[in-house]
């Protein structure tokens, strides 16, 4: 490699986007050649000066409040808004609050047994999903393509029932990972509405069936045969009951 | 909560900040940025159901880039280069007043000589330096080949290095 060649590269080496072969070749220019180890070193040293000061511009505060009050429906941080003597009163009341939810909250966090931190992560992945491309890894409304696809892809293997009769369309099915673990969610659609179903080892008794609500979605839980079932949509509740039922009888 | 809302929430919402940051580096003040990034937003959330990538982020910063280019050729802007103010820098909550002050003029040296790059370059830079963005995300956003960004990149380091070379010695 002569300079000429390596001049570029060199900014490519600096920017991590060069192969194992591409870095070694420009290594061992830049131990032979003094100016363009110089070069290098200068650029170097731009590099960190520029990452040791912070140089990005940030939206003000009021600015991004403004912009959370017109696209998202609730603010991001109503807590910013409290001033003065509010803070006081606030906190007065977030407190009581606080001693309520625990309360309420006390039972269920026994019956639900800790499952309110895979809830989120479930609904998250279900709203990700909802993007087109996101959907299904394997897009198929055969049963006999979308079980047979999770072989070796997870240890189990995921009931995929044909539910057409009763109106649930299968569209397929995709890989996700849960908890850490691999998770099957199959995917159906019942008029405009997405239903999934995920299902993950977790060994345990079985239970009947669980209603969370969020945001607007439906998440309806239950353990069969040592596996955890989740069926999350914002369908019909009385229609996700029927889905749940149905995979629970196949 | 509405879908679109949720979605919008989770994929465009999150690149807001390095949104309005390249678009104050292209249109380089405080209240243009702002409208530019709402208008992004906006176009965003119309289009998020016809969005196929798998990269809101670059497609995101594509769109603010399209909509700071626009309003830059329109000559719509409501002031030239505006001096740095002091009242938009992050806090600095360190307890030695005179790093902090130190860091500060460093900081403005270094943004000077980002923005009197041109266009081509500076944009080059902000996505690679500041957002920490790859050469494939930056062609992506950028809309040129990856040799292009590789080039340009080059280009603009070399000019920052004879901008800020000098001076780093007698800093140092």
């Amino acid at each position: 490699m002569n300079c000429r060649e390596a001049g570029p590269l060199l900014h490519a080496r600096l920017d991590n986007e060069l192969d194992m072969a591409g870095s070694a070749s420009i290594d061992l220019h830049l131990a032979d050649c003094r100016a363009c180890a110089a070069q290098y070193a200068a650029l170097q040293g731009l590099h960190d000066e520029i990452a040791s000061v912070d140089l990005a511009y940030a939206p003000g505060a009021a600015f991004e409040r403004k912009l959370a009050a017109r696209f998202l429906k609730e603010p991001k941080s109503p807590l910013r808004l409290w001033t003065g003597n509010w803070l006081t009163a606030s906190a007065m009341a977030a407190a009581t609050v606080g001693v309520i939810v625990l309360i309420v909250s006390m039972p269920a966090l026994r019956t639900g047994s800790g499952t309110d931190a895979i809830a989120t992560e479930i609904l998250d992945d279900h709203l990700r999903a909802l993007e087109p491309m996101h959907q299904v890894d394997v897009p198929s409304s055969d049963q006999h393509t979308v079980k047979p696809w999770f072989q070796g892809k997870t240890s189990f293997s995921p009931p995929v029932p044909d539910l057409t009769g009763e109106d649930f369309i299968l569209i397929g099915g995709r890989l996700e990972v849960l908890n850490q673990q691999p998770a099957a969610a199959i995917v159906y659609r019942r008029r405009q509405h997405v239903i999934d179903l995920y299902v993950l080892p977790s060994p345990g008794a079985d239970s009947k069936t669980e209603l969370r609500e969020q945001g607007g979605y439906h998440l309806l839980h239950w353990m069969q045969n040592n596996m955890s079932y989740w069926a999350v949509s914002d369908v019909d509740l009385t229609d996700l009951r029927t889905f749940a039922d149905l995979i629970r009888g196949k | 909560m509405d879908t679109r809302v949720r979605t919008f929430e989770l994929t465009v919402w999150p690149h807001m900040r390095a949104a309005y940051n390249l678009a104050r580096w292209l249109v380089r003040n405080n209240q243009d940025a702002e409208d530019i990034v709402q208008e992004s937003l906006l176009k965003a959330y119309k289009a998020q159901e016809s969005f196929r990538g798998n990269e809101p982020k670059t497609w995101m910063l594509s769109i603010v880039r399209n909509t700071a280019l626009d309003f830059l050729r329109r000559g719509k802007s409501s002031a030239e280069v505006v001096l740095e103010k002091p009242g938009f820098e992050p806090r600095d909550h360190s307890p030695d007043p005179e790093r902090a002050l130190l860091e500060q003029s460093r900081r403005q040296r270094v943004r000077r000589a980002i923005a009197q790059l041109a266009p081509e370059f500076r944009e080059a830079i902000v996505l690679r330096e500041i957002e920490g963005l790859s050469y494939k995300e930056i062609a992506s956003v950028l809309g040129i080949p990856m040799g292009t960004v590789m080039s340009r990149l080059s280009r603009a380091r070399n000019l920052l290095l004879v901008e800020l070379g000098g001076a780093k010695e007698v800093s140092a």
